[in-house]
């Protein structure tokens, strides 16, 4: 019976046996799984989450442009929400009573003890109504939070908005959790790491049912959340808002720099939106709206569209002539209509006059000699040379280059370049006569007009810019170098008087294009433009009425303020781009406006027609 | 009188003495850190349950003095007595309110006895008191065990026919604790098939225990589904496709035994491989009727979370998926004493942290080391009873002592094995440990009747 008494080793071992795999078991649980581990951490601790105040924005004179303002969300715990008065609760909170059922249904499916939310975002103003009310309906509560505002409700496109991230945002950006705003556009966009400051956590032990009972190891890993830093921006508000006035019941654009510092005073898109309107919880329904609105009021037409510049092109042929030396100031050419195509005026008897009388042929010869240098034989090899020089000189003054602007969404303009022509028609297989159009800014440059905007500093500043930028200060930060650089076109300093002169005739003479743009005390100088546009018009493209151009800065001697002004389809630059350039230019340097009859004109001009009136009739 | 006391005292396992106060005062300072409450802070407030665990030990070890005092001969003579007056207990409780859906509490004043903790005794001692005294069975197994080889894996019926009364003993608890339904307790007297294991019946038994644990989980994770038959567009249900397989299998070992067998041998294998499969198609019944027809929806539950058939951490599976998360969070060394931050009374992440899942508490504060630490004393104790008993002259202290180890090694590893997620989740007490009066006097006198009966083993010859 020896294999009996054997048993007991074999029941032994089955003991140390089953003692071992339980060992072994733990060993791999507790110390060799993390598994456990973070499971225990997602049961046990309460990750809450402190999101710190958004950083304030200023404008450049310290006002509150972006504030942050105290919305509130209603929120239900189903346990306790007894006996509710669902009719009047509805009617309180000004929801569809569907809406309601539905998300009572989707709260008590998610938790009867937990909180779920009902209303988002009640602005104050709405709260201040519903709060006294609220204690009749227990189990519904208020949670505050941060939403922003903006006070002056003007500059939508420049400050942007901000909304929800979606689910791409937050696979690109970890920082991001579902349900946190984020900037979109402008400088809400731009600026958002630094305005956003930096979550904060909080680790709360949690009982079962999602009670909190106290700090996790004494708030050992918390961290505090980190406030958003408050920046100012170079945008003065009073202007941006009388260039919107302005610009009411128009479409186009207004950029105003100031030449010293580069700093953008205003830059107007029209027709332009509240911002407020994309905030709170009509959010989603007003873009909604906006979008589908066919003026494109989301659209930013100062950063996003570009335009041939027209006749303000002229200035920086003149220039350009005068620096290859293929012109003096006191070049003369005849105003030979043969050429192309110019309205009646004296003949230029230099530079001055030239830009004065913005005369096309003047500059179809300006142009040609650019192009033309008779380097080389063949005409088209020449001018394949020639188009290099001149749109080497071109991007020197910004246009169609990166302005490295402190703006999301900022396009160039477009410079032709022998490549680009020989991929157009082909090698050696154009010259100037083909591409003549250039030398008065119509044809294949474009500029947008934050570049026109640069161009108008470029001539105030005889030469140089800075780039147009928006950032003025951040707390406790500093500006990028780049800002406080000059940049340095290709153009002497000495060849821009005679331009400028020119400029300056524009406004004051009698002949200058510009009369309208005068105001006696500011030494205005600007160029007027009229841009051609095309359009798709019941699926033909159509030529349309010229956009309205002008480009200034002001006083003549030591400008303040630089401008470009686009107004959409209205014609002759003279007619509206430049007593809107000459308004804003006045008000913002003397605060006061002296011609209220030219104001008056200009804001109760409507000049938004539909896209059929304004196709262009062919003359007969 | 003074002799006798000398005698007792002398001759008393000291060893397993402390190995038993050693579990005792580990299980009420874990208690004590599970449900420590600021606001009641005393170690003996009754209103706690470490005040009303420390009670129960107070109760326990004054049962143990009695215990100690009596004569062998009265535990012995007493044994079915005392076996009688449990299984009526246990007959008696069918008849009280369910509390959670079972009837197996008296409701005495403000505590609960739970005869079924009580009936282990009483099965303990008829058990070692029948098959203590009847040879003629024992030798006519032995001769079985010895002889019959292969044959004993079907050995069930011939079992059951040739051990009556043994079965019977067995079969009366274990009916009326799945009356209740108790089906952790019914478990635990399955616990006795060690004894009779030792006692030389069933020689194959492990091997059998462990093709029938297998064969029973086929059974349950096929129980619910159904299959195509292949080629045929038949539908069959997972146990007609087991039965099937089963059969196929008999077949093939047919053919194999019918061509590669000598002549001599082949009927005895015939014999061998027909036994055994009916034995296991009435297996695949009974495990597939229990499962579906007999068992409570949460015991399904809990049977399909083990096997993995549904995964559901904060639903069903919610108490399993919180135990192993405080123990798995343990670590190394552990949180501390009175840190656990899931295995602790005021958080009540773990369901039932004071009784069946104490073992998470303790091991989410000890860590590894400690939980280690723990399974070494229960098993120093198992080997301790196993060593004790087999130091007996007599036969009923020895089956006692091996019932003793097999109800402890039972509830210890299913106890431990569901907090670990090696067992399906089954509520018994951790021996020593879990919160209980019931449980803490059963196993308390458990180890007192052997320490009595141990202390007698130089005098006692039967």
């Amino acid at each position: 019976m020896r294999d009996i008494e054997n048993r007991k080793y074999i029941i032994t071992l089955l003991f140390i046996l089953v003692a071992m795999i339980f060992v072994g078991r733990l060993f791999y649980m507790q110390v060799v799984d993390d598994k456990w581990k973070e499971r225990a951490a997602e049961i046990s601790e309460n990750k809450v989450v402190t999101y710190p105040a958004r950083g304030i924005v200023y404008d450049r004179n310290k006002e509150k442009i972006i504030a942050n303002e105290v919305y509130y969300d209603i929120r239900v715990i189903p346990s306790q929400a007894k006996n509710t008065d669902s009719v009047a609760l509805v009617k309180l909170l000004d929801i569809p009573m569907e809406e309601y059922v539905d998300k009572m249904n989707k709260a008590r499916d998610y938790s009867y003890i937990k909180s779920s939310e009902l209303v988002r975002q009640i602005p104050p103003n709405e709260f201040a109504e519903i709060a006294p009310q609220m204690y009749k309906f227990p189990g519904f509560f208020e949670v505050a939070r941060t939403l922003r505002m903006y006070p002056k409700n003007t500059a939508a496109h420049v400050l942007g908005y901000m909304n929800e991230v979606s689910p791409t945002d937050i696979e690109r950006m970890p920082y991001y959790k579902a349900g946190d705003f984020i900037g979109r556009e402008g400088i809400e966009n731009k600026y958002e790491e630094v305005l956003r400051g930096k979550r904060g956590v909080k680790y709360l032990l949690q009982d079962a049912v999602g009670v909190t009972s106290g700090t996790y190891e004494d708030g050992r890993f918390d961290t505090l959340a980190l406030q958003g830093k408050n920046i100012t921006i170079s945008l003065d508000w009073e202007l941006q808002e009388y260039g919107e006035k302005l610009m009411q019941n128009k479409l186009g654009s207004i950029v105003a720099i100031e030449p010293k510092s580069g700093e953008i005073l205003a830059m107007v898109s029209a027709p332009t939106y509240d911002p407020n309107l994309l905030v709170g919880r009509r959010l989603g329904e007003n873009y909604y709206n906006l979008q589908e609105d066919t003026l494109l009021p989301l659209q930013n037409r100062a950063t996003l569209s570009k335009y041939p510049p027209g006749s303000i092109f002229k200035t920086i042929m003149a220039l350009i002539g005068m620096q290859e030396g293929v012109i003096t100031e006191n070049s003369s050419f005849a105003c030979q209509k043969s050429l192309v195509g110019c309205h009646n005026h004296p003949t230029a008897g230099g530079v001055s006059d030239a830009v004065k009388m913005s005369c096309n042929p003047y500059f179809y010869q300006v142009g040609r000699r650019i192009i033309q240098q008779g380097k080389k034989k063949s005409h088209f090899a020449d001018a394949a040379i020639g188009t290099d020089i001149w749109a080497d000189y071109v991007k020197s003054f910004g246009i169609g280059t990166d302005l490295h602007t402190d703006f999301p969404g900022v396009i160039r303009g477009h410079v032709p370049t022998t490549e680009y022509y020989n991929s157009v028609y082909h090698e050696y297989g154009w010259a100037f006569s083909t591409i003549y159009s250039i030398s008065i800014g119509q044809g294949e440059v474009e500029v947008t007009p934050l570049e026109m905007a640069n161009l108008a500093c470029i001539m105030a500043n005889r030469g140089y810019y800075y780039y147009p930028h928006f950032i003025k200060e951040i707390e406790g930060g500093y500006i990028p170098d780049i800002y406080t650089q000059r940049n340095y076109t290709k153009v002497d300093k000495k060849y821009f008087e005679p331009v400028i002169d020119g400029m300056w005739r524009v406004v004051h003479e009698p002949g200058g294009t510009a009369r309208r743009a005068r105001v006696d005390s500011l030494n205005i100088c600007g160029k007027t433009g009229t841009a051609e546009n095309f359009k798709m018009v019941n699926g033909r493209r159509e030529q349309l009425v010229d956009h309205s151009v002008f480009m200034a800065f002001a006083p003549q001697d030591d400008p303040q303020i630089a401008i470009a002004v686009y107004v959409e389809n209205s014609g002759f630059g003279g007619t509206w781009a430049a007593p809107i350039a000459s308004l804003m230019m006045e008000n913002y340097i003397t605060g006061t406006i002296s011609d209220t009859v030219k104001e008056n004109r200009i804001l109760n001009a409507v000049l938004i027609k539909d896209d059929v009136s304004n196709i262009v009739k062919p003359k007969k | 009188m003074r002799e006798s006391e000398d005698r007792i005292l002398s001759n008393l396992d000291w060893g397993l003495m402390l190995i038993y106060f050693i579990l005792v005062i580990a299980g009420v300072s874990n208690i004590y850190s599970s449900v420590y409450d600021a606001e009641k802070p005393g170690l003996f407030n009754l209103d706690t349950e470490h005040g009303k665990q420390i009670m129960w030990f107070g109760v326990s070890m004054f049962l143990g003095v009695i215990i100690l005092f009596l004569e062998s001969s009265f535990i012995r003579k007493y044994a079915y007595g005392f076996y009688g007056f449990t299984m009526l207990l246990l007959l008696v409780v069918l008849f009280m309110p369910a509390i959670n859906g079972a009837h197996s509490w008296f409701a005495i004043g403000g505590f609960g006895i739970q005869p079924s903790e009580f009936a282990k005794v009483g099965v303990a001692l008829a058990l070692a008191r029948f098959l203590g005294q009847s040879k003629t069975h024992l030798q006519a197994n032995r001769n079985r065990a010895a002889n019959m080889g292969v044959a004993e894996l079907w050995g069930v019926i011939p079992f059951i026919m040739k051990n009556f009364e043994t079965v019977t003993i067995l079969a009366i608890p274990s009916i009326l604790v799945l009356l209740q339904p108790d089906a952790g307790t019914f478990i635990v007297f399955t616990s006795f098939i060690l004894v009779l294991y030792r006692e030389g019946y069933a020689g194959n038994i492990l091997l059998f225990i462990l093709i029938a644990v297998f064969m029973a989980i086929i059974t349950l994770l096929v129980a619910d589904d159904s299959f195509m038959f292949p080629f045929l567009k038949i539908k069959l249900s997972g146990k007609t496709g087991i039965v099937m397989s089963l059969l196929t299998l008999g077949l093939i070992f047919f053919l194999l035994i019918k061509y590669f067998v000598l002549k001599r041998n082949r009927r005895s294998l015939y014999r061998a491989l027909f036994g055994s499969l009916i034995v296991a198609i009435i297996f695949v019944n009974f495990i597939e009727v229990g499962y579906s027809k007999i068992l409570q929806p949460h015991q399904k539950e809990r049977i399909d979370l083990f096997l993995g058939k549904i995964d559901d951490p904060n639903g069903k599976g919610y108490n399993i998926n919180r135990a192993k998360a405080a123990i798995g969070s343990g670590g190394f060394l552990g949180k501390g004493y009175q840190e656990a931050t899931l295995a602790n009374a005021s958080q009540k992440h773990v369901p039932m942290q004071s009784t069946d899942f104490i073992f998470c508490t303790w091991s989410e504060e000890r860590g590894f080391l400690g939980s280690f630490l723990l399974i070494v004393i229960y098993t120093t104790l198992l080997i301790k009873l196993v060593i004790i008993a087999e130091r007996q002259r007599s036969r009923f202290t020895r089956i006692y002592a091996y019932s003793v180890a097999g109800i402890i090694f039972f509830h210890f590893m299913i106890n431990v094995g569901m907090a670990i997620g090696l067992a399906p989740v089954i509520g018994i007490p951790l021996p020593f440990f879990s919160y209980g009066g019931s449980s803490m006097m059963a196993f308390s006198i458990l180890i007192f009747i052997l320490l009595k009966l141990d202390s007698e083993r130089k005098i006692v010859l039967q």
